[in-house]
């Protein structure tokens, strides 16, 4: 593990990659921190940070479409998980050096409530509570990007999947009305989810008629359950959107409650990731 | 010591290889030959553990590389076909990463570094950036990247593709230097850089084993016949003339060559060589003493290299047919197969 975490840290700094993400995090979080905090005289930093998760869209791409996609292009996977280690240090190790980049501009974050602290009426205490969630959502969608990148060899797919993964995890709470509002969007919701399950399942196993078997009883289901119990079709629906939905669970935080269930939220999400970077490598070499 | 055991290998319905069984001894050098697509990289793949098996095993000093991947692959260093360099670091930091990797020791690391290094005269280029390196350099870190560890085994999936004909002599020389000290085994679709490296020969092809032995036994295996060719400016009675105390008319194949000149080839049977051990160690001597005493003028004697190239087309087209003959006859059950 060790080797692969210093051998991704040096690449990240010798190459653009790092660099960049740091600078555009910095130049947006800083810009968020003087509109609020320093122009309009707010004492807690946690709105700056709150708008700041927009960095999210530029550096998680950056960070992690090459992490797989980029080992598998230039062969270079051949070197890595030919030799005597585990899948999971390699995987870890890549994922630590993400995480120690995207650390760098979090830490001068950290200095934003101390900066603040002459001028009197911070709130550390939920300054750094709303810091520390920032982290852990960047770190979840690093582990996501990471899973992304072992999809595709192509850099620029790579991207513009981690890009959407972002859009859409920040944007579903506005969706949720819309698609939970009534009986029949959501049973639209069910049947729709009904196929994704069926193309994942042929995507993971390979048996066609497993997935249209799954497909057709899932969808048959969600047909009749939208006619017997619209009740419960509606809340499933907004309960199945609310597993993507990294925006809510951030954003309970500018309301100044601290919540353990957010937190475990988002390291359930980054040990999701990782499970599913293992899954997906393991998968390709059994094909 | 490496076992090959049942080693079969599906892509969605096709085959790449197939129920494949050999054992790869110690200190020496192998190569396996066969045309592209015989299965050779992905052999080669399976062994080192960076493909899974679809079914059977590769035993690594007895160690299973499907169930114990970690402690299987110590024992084996790998060159695959496109050397697998991380372009935005020297040849130094390159070869620490993969020594590190191959859990070499801390303390022994850069000295192990400056022994391949030495090894593969790439001192000279430590401090520089693999990127800005030529072909035949990147070919020997990948090399050094497989011997960094100290590996018993090596395995290098067509080292010589790519590169000039003074690079494919070097690697080539490389190549039987580390096969005194490791086993080494490679691949190739060339005939003549596996007949004049390696000591043993397996024949790929449609992934399934189709012979093996040494250069020597693959050609004596198939017959025990020899054959000559002779140009001469002589007509062809002349030369008949000449072999016939010897040989007889039907062992002679005349054609003309480019020049002007006659091209003979002539076959001596089986028979004829085990009787004569003479003409069996030497039948260039043979045939041009026939010559001689004729006073039958000639430009060269020459034994036909071919013998070993036209056994690999029977072998390998043979197998082409058979599979593709097989595919047409059951596409579907392929395809079940293969889920």
């Amino acid at each position: 593990m060790r080797a692969v975490y210093k051998k991704e840290l040096r690449s990240s700094f010798t190459t653009m990659t790092g660099p960049v993400a740091i600078a555009v995090m910095l130049f947006i979080a800083g810009y968020m921190f003087r509109t609020y905090n320093l122009a309009n005289g707010l004492s807690s930093v946690i709105y700056a940070v709150f708008n700041s998760s927009l960095i999210f869209y530029f550096v998680v791409p950056i960070l992690s479409m090459r992490v797989f996609a980029e080992e598998r292009r230039q062969r270079t996977d051949q070197l890595l998980f030919t030799a005597p280690v585990r899948l999971i240090d390699i995987i870890l190790g890549k994922y630590f050096a993400l995480v120690t980049v995207f650390a760098v501009p979090v830490l001068v974050l950290c200095t934003m409530p101390v900066v603040l602290r002459p001028s009197g009426g911070s709130t550390p205490a939920l300054d750094y509570a709303g810091i520390l969630v920032f982290f852990l959502m960047g770190c979840a969608y690093l582990s996501a990007g990471m899973f992304i990148s072992t999809l595709t060899e192509n850099l620029i797919v790579s991207a513009i999947l981690n890009i959407l993964f972002v859009a859409v995890t920040m944007m579903i709470h506005n969706a949720y009305s819309m698609i939970s509002g009534t009986v029949f969007t959501s049973m639209i919701f069910f049947v729709v989810l009904s196929f994704l399950i069926g193309i994942a399942v042929y995507a993971m196993t390979g048996f066609y008629w497993l997935s249209i078997g799954v497909l057709t009883v899932l969808a048959a289901v969600s047909l009749i359950l939208s006619y017997m119990e619209s009740g419960f079709i509606t809340g499933s629906a907004e309960k199945i959107l609310g597993i993507l939905d990294f925006y809510s669970h951030f954003e309970s935080f500018v309301y100044e409650t601290f919540s353990l269930t957010d937190i475990a939220y988002f390291i359930s999400a980054i040990a999701v990731g990782i499970i599913l970077t293992h899954t997906s490598i393991v998968r390709r070499r059994w094909n | 010591m490496i076992e090959v055991r049942n080693l079969t290998k599906r892509y969605g319905n096709r085959i790449a290889v197939d129920d494949l069984n050999f054992t790869i001894g110690q200190g020496r050098i192998y190569g396996f030959l066969g045309p592209n697509g015989a299965g050779k990289s992905t052999t080669m793949n399976i062994m080192t553990g960076y493909l899974a098996p679809s079914a059977g095993d590769v035993l690594i000093d007895g160690v299973s590389i499907v169930d114990m991947p970690e402690k299987a692959k110590t024992h084996i260093g790998y060159l695959p076909e496109i050397p697998p360099l991380y372009s935005d670091m020297t040849v130094r930091e390159y070869l620490s990463f993969a020594a590190e990797l191959r859990k070499v020791p801390r303390r022994k690391i850069r000295e192990r570094c400056d022994a391949v290094m030495a090894d593969l005269s790439l001192v000279e280029c430590a401090d520089r950036l693999i990127r800005n390196l030529s072909k035949g350099y990147r070919q020997r870190i990948g090399l050094a990247q497989a011997l960094v560890h100290e590996p018993e085994t090596l395995i290098l999936d067509e080292p010589t593709v790519g590169l000039d004909p003074k690079q494919i002599i070097e690697i080539r020389e490389l190549i039987k230097k580390l096969g005194k000290k490791h086993t080494v085994i490679l691949s190739s679709h060339i005939l003549a850089e596996v007949s004049e490296i390696c000591d043993t020969i397996l024949i790929l092809s449609g992934g399934k084993l189709k012979a093996s032995g040494s250069p020597a036994e693959l050609t004596k295996g198939q017959s025990g016949a020899i054959a000559v060719t002779v140009t001469s400016p002589a007509d062809e009675k002349k030369i008949l003339a000449a072999l016939s105390p010897k040989l007889s008319k039907g062992q002679v194949r005349f054609s003309s060559d480019p020049a002007g000149l006659v091209r003979a080839e002539i076959t001596i049977g089986e028979e004829t060589v085990r009787n004569d051990p003479e003409l069996a160690s030497d039948p260039r001597r043979f045939v041009s003493g026939l010559l001689a005493q004729a006073s039958c003028p000639y430009y060269s004697v020459e034994i036909m290299e071919s013998s070993l190239e036209k056994i690999f087309l029977e072998l390998t087209e043979e197998q082409e047919t058979a599979a593709e003959r097989k595919a047409a006859a059951e596409p579907e059950n392929g395809k079940e197969a293969g889920e």
